[in-house]
C-alpha cells in the first residue's frame, strides 16, 4: 500500500514535468520514486524474473526485442527506449507492476547497482568498446566493475556473454553458469593487451580468436551464428530473421532469442516475434524534412560508426552526417579517426551538425568527396525530392527522431 | 628518396584516433607529391632504425607499459634517435619517451630515456580543450587533453607551446609538451595535426626546408573554430 502511494507521487511529479515541458516525465518519475523509497526497485523486483541487458552498444535493441520475445510467453516490463540509469529502471518497474517478467537495459556503469537490486535471473553481456573517453571510463575500468559485480550472484542466475569480445570474456568467465556466444565478430580495436595480465594479446590472423600466454583464452561458445543460422546446444538451429537492416542486429536478434529461450520460450516462437521489429526508438525510422524522405540511423561511437556505414552503404545514394559534440555524445571528437569512412566513396554526402567542420577535414584526408550544410533543413533542400540516409550522433539524433512518427 | 614514416604499435598507441596523424602526414605529403611510405609496426614485429619520422600515441596504463617494454627491447628507438630521426609523440607517447612515468599501483615504470623528462601521476585527471601559444613561428595551438599524468622536464628545455586554456604538462609549469632537435611531444591527443596543419607542416619543414602551401581551407577553419569556442 506505502509503495502504490509513492508511485502515485512519483507519477505526479512525472506528469508535472511533461505538462511544464521539462521531459517526459520518465526521469522524474524514477527520481522521486527512488527519494521516497530508496529501495523501490528491489521491492518491485521481488517475485518476477528479472533480465538485465548491458554493453557499449545494442542495449535499446537487443531488450526490445527480449521484450517481444518474452511477451509471447507472458506480460513484460522493460525500458527500452533507452532510459538506462538509476531512474529509467524504477519508472519501468513501477510502470508495470504486474508482469511476472521485466527485461532492463543497463547503463553499463549502472550494471552492479541494478544486479544488486534486481536479483536476475538472466544477465546479458553484450560488449565493451571505447565510448565517450572524456566523460566515461576506459573500456578496462568498466570490465574490472562487471567482473566484481558478478562475483555476488546467486548461482540461479545465467549470463549470456559474448566470446568474441576479450573484455566480456574476462568479467564474466569465473563466473559459474555462463552461456557463451559468438556472432563471429572480428578483432576489438580496444583489446591488444589481456585483460587478465597486461601482455600483448595474441590474436589469430582472421581475428576470430585470442589467447594469451598467461592463460587467458577465448572460451569455448554454446551459441554460434553463422550469417543468419543460429546454433545452440542440443541440436538447436534457428534461422534469425530481422526487419532491423544490418549485421548487428541479426547479432542482436539471436542474443534475444537465446535469452527467451533461457526463460523457456521456444525458439521458433521468439524468432517470429521479433522478425517483425523494424524500428526500435526512431532507429531505422522514415523521417521526412523539407522533400527528402530520411531514414533515420544512430551512430554514437567508432564500434557503432563502422557498423552503421556498412549497412548505410547498402541504402540510399544520398547520405548527411550529423556530428555534436555536446555532453551525452562526448565532447572529444578525435574517435572521428578511428573511423574509416571509405564506405562513403562515390555517395553524396553532406555534413552537418555543431562539429561538421571536424567531420568536414576527416572526410577531406579519407578523400571523401562533400558539402557542408548549416542544418539539415539545408541539406534537404540540396539532396531535393529523394531518399537520404541520415546518420546522426547520439544528441541530434533524439532531437530528430521527436519528428518521427511512432 | 622516399620519405618513411614509422606509425609505432598502433594497437597498443591509438587511443584517441592517433591514427589521424599518420594519414594527415600522408594526405599532406601526397598533396605536395612528396613520395613517402608508411611502415606501421605491430607488436612482434621488428623496429626500424632508420625510418625518417616516428609517431607515438596515446593509450592506457597496460598497453603502455606493454609498448614501452617492446621499444625498449633492443633499444631500436634510441638507435634511431642515434641516427637523426625525427619523432612525434603524444600523450602516453610522449611519456614513454621519457626516464619514467607512473602505473596504477604506484608503479613506476622505466621510459625510453630519449627525452629528459618524467612523468608523476596527479589528480583530477586533465580533460578538456587545450590551447598555447608555440615557441615556434606558427599559429596558436589547439587540441583536446585526457591524461593522469603531469610531466616535468628535468633540465632546461623548449615547450611546445606556453598553454593559456587547459593543463598541458600540468605542475604548474603552465607550458605543454616539449620541442627538442628531433622530438616534438604534446598533450594534445589523437589527430592534433587536423587542428594544427601548420604543425604538421613545421616537423616536415625539419626535413624538407619550405614547403608548398596547400589549399585546404578546411584545417584552419577548423583551427580558428575550436581556439574561438573556448574564448
Amino acid at each position: 500500500m506505502y509503495l502504490t502511494l509513492v508511485i502515485a507521487l512519483a507519477r505526479l511529479g512525472g506528469v508535472i514535468s511533461r505538462i511544464t515541458k521539462r521531459g517526459s516525465g520518465v526521469m522524474v518519475t524514477g527520481r522521486v520514486l527512488l527519494k521516497l523509497n530508496p529501495n523501490a526497485v528491489t521491492t518491485l523486483s521481488l517475485g518476477r524474473s528479472m533480465i538485465l541487458v548491458s554493453g557499449t552498444n545494442g542495449k535499446s535493441t537487443t531488450t526490445a526485442l527480449i521484450h517481444k520475445a518474452l511477451s509471447t510467453k507472458a506480460d513484460t516490463a522493460s525500458n527500452y527506449t533507452g532510459a538506462n540509469l538509476f531512474p529509467g529502471i524504477a519508472t519501468a518497474l513501477a510502470e508495470n507492476r504486474s508482469a511476472p517478467l521485466a527485461v532492463l537495459e543497463v547503463d553499463e556503469m549502472v550494471l552492479p547497482w541494478a544486479i544488486g537490486q534486481t536479483k536476475p535471473k538472466v544477465i546479458v553481456l553484450l560488449n565493451l568498446g571505447r565510448d565517450q573517453l572524456d566523460r566515461l571510463s576506459e573500456v578496462r575500468v568498466v570490465a574490472a566493475t562487471w567482473k566484481a559485480a558478478l562475483v555476488g550472484l546467486p548461482s540461479s542466475c545465467t549470463v549470456l556473454a559474448d566470446s568474441d569480445d576479450p573484455f566480456v570474456t574476462w568479467a564474466a568467465r569465473d563466473w559459474v553458469n555462463v552461456v557463451w556466444f559468438t556472432s563471429g565478430a572480428v578483432g576489438h580495436i580496444d583489446a591488444s593487451t589481456c585483460p587478465e595480465c597486461g601482455a600483448v594479446l595474441k590474436w589469430t590472423p582472421d581475428g576470430t580468436s585470442y589467447s594469451c600466454e598467461c592463460g587467458f583464452r577465448k572460451p569455448s561458445p554454446e551459441w554460434i551464428l553463422r550469417g543468419a543460422q543460429l546454433t545452440g546446444p542440443n541440436n538447436q538451429k534457428i534461422a534469425v530473421v530481422s526487419a532491423i537492416p544490418g549485421n548487428a542486429a541479426i547479432s542482436n536478434a539471436a542474443r534475444a532469442i537465446i535469452t527467451a529461450s533461457l526463460l523457456g520460450v521456444p525458439l521458433s516462437d521468439s524468432s517470429a516475434a521479433i522478425s517483425k521489429i523494424s524500428s526500435v526508438d526512431g532507429r531505422f525510422s522514415a523521417l521526412k524534412i523539407g522533400m527528402t524522405n530520411f531514414r533515420l540511423l544512430l551512430s554514437k561511437n567508432p564500434a557503432s560508426w563502422r557498423e552503421t556505414l556498412a549497412t548505410s552503404s547498402l541504402g540510399a545514394k544520398n547520405v548527411l552526417l550529423v556530428v555534436n559534440a555536446n555532453t551525452q555524445d562526448g565532447k572529444d571528437t578525435s574517435w572521428l579517426w578511428d573511423v574509416d569512412f571509405t564506405p562513403l566513396k562515390g555517395r553524396n554526402v553532406i555534413v552537418t551538425g555543431d562539429r561538421r567542420l571536424d567531420v568536414s577535414a576527416r572526410l577531406t584526408v579519407n578523400e571523401i568527396e562533400h558539402v557542408i550544410a548549416q542544418n539539415e533543413d539545408a541539406a534537404a533542400k540540396l539532396f531535393g525530392a529523394l531518399d537520404a540516409d541520415l546518420i546522426a550522433s547520439y544528441t541530434a539524433f533524439h532531437r530528430l527522431a521527436k519528428g518521427v512518427k511512432r | 628518396m622516399t620519405f618513411s614514416i614509422a606509425h609505432l604499435l598502433p594497437e597498443l598507441l591509438g587511443t584517441y584516433g592517433d591514427q589521424g596523424n599518420v594519414e594527415i602526414l600522408s594526405w599532406r605529403l601526397k598533396q605536395r607529391s612528396i613520395s613517402h611510405e608508411i611502415i606501421v609496426v605491430k607488436a612482434g614485429e621488428k623496429v626500424p632504425t632508420h625510418a625518417d619520422l616516428y609517431l607515438l600515441g596515446g593509450g592506457e596504463d597496460d598497453a603502455q607499459i606493454a609498448a614501452s617494454e617492446i621499444l625498449n627491447h633492443g633499444g631500436a628507438l634510441r638507435k634511431a634517435h642515434n641516427n637523426g630521426a625525427h619523432f612525434f609523440a603524444v600523450c602516453a607517447g610522449f611519456q614513454l619517451l621519457g626516464s619514467t612515468f607512473p602505473a596504477s599501483g604506484n608503479r613506476t615504470i622505466d621510459g625510453l630515456g630519449i627525452l629528459a623528462v618524467e612523468t608523476v601521476s596527479a589528480t583530477p585527471r586533465s580533460v578538456g580543450e587545450i590551447i598555447s601559444i608555440p615557441t615556434m613561428n606558427i599559429p596558436m595551438l589547439t587540441g583536446f587533453e585526457n591524461h593522469a599524468g603531469q610531466t616535468r622536464y628535468l633540465e632546461e628545455l623548449q615547450p611546445l607551446g606556453n598553454v593559456t586554456t587547459g593543463i598541458g604538462n600540468g605542475l604548474d609549469t603552465k607550458v605543454d609538451g616539449v620541442v627538442t632537435d628531433q622530438v616534438v611531444g604534446t598533450y594534445m591527443h589523437g589527430p592534433a595535426f587536423a587542428r594544427n596543419p601548420e604543425l604538421a607542416d613545421w616537423i616536415l619543414t625539419r626535413k624538407f626546408g619550405v614547403l608548398d602551401p596547400i589549399e585546404a581551407p578546411i584545417f584552419s577553419a577548423l583551427h580558428d573554430e575550436r581556439i574561438k569556442s573556448v574564448k
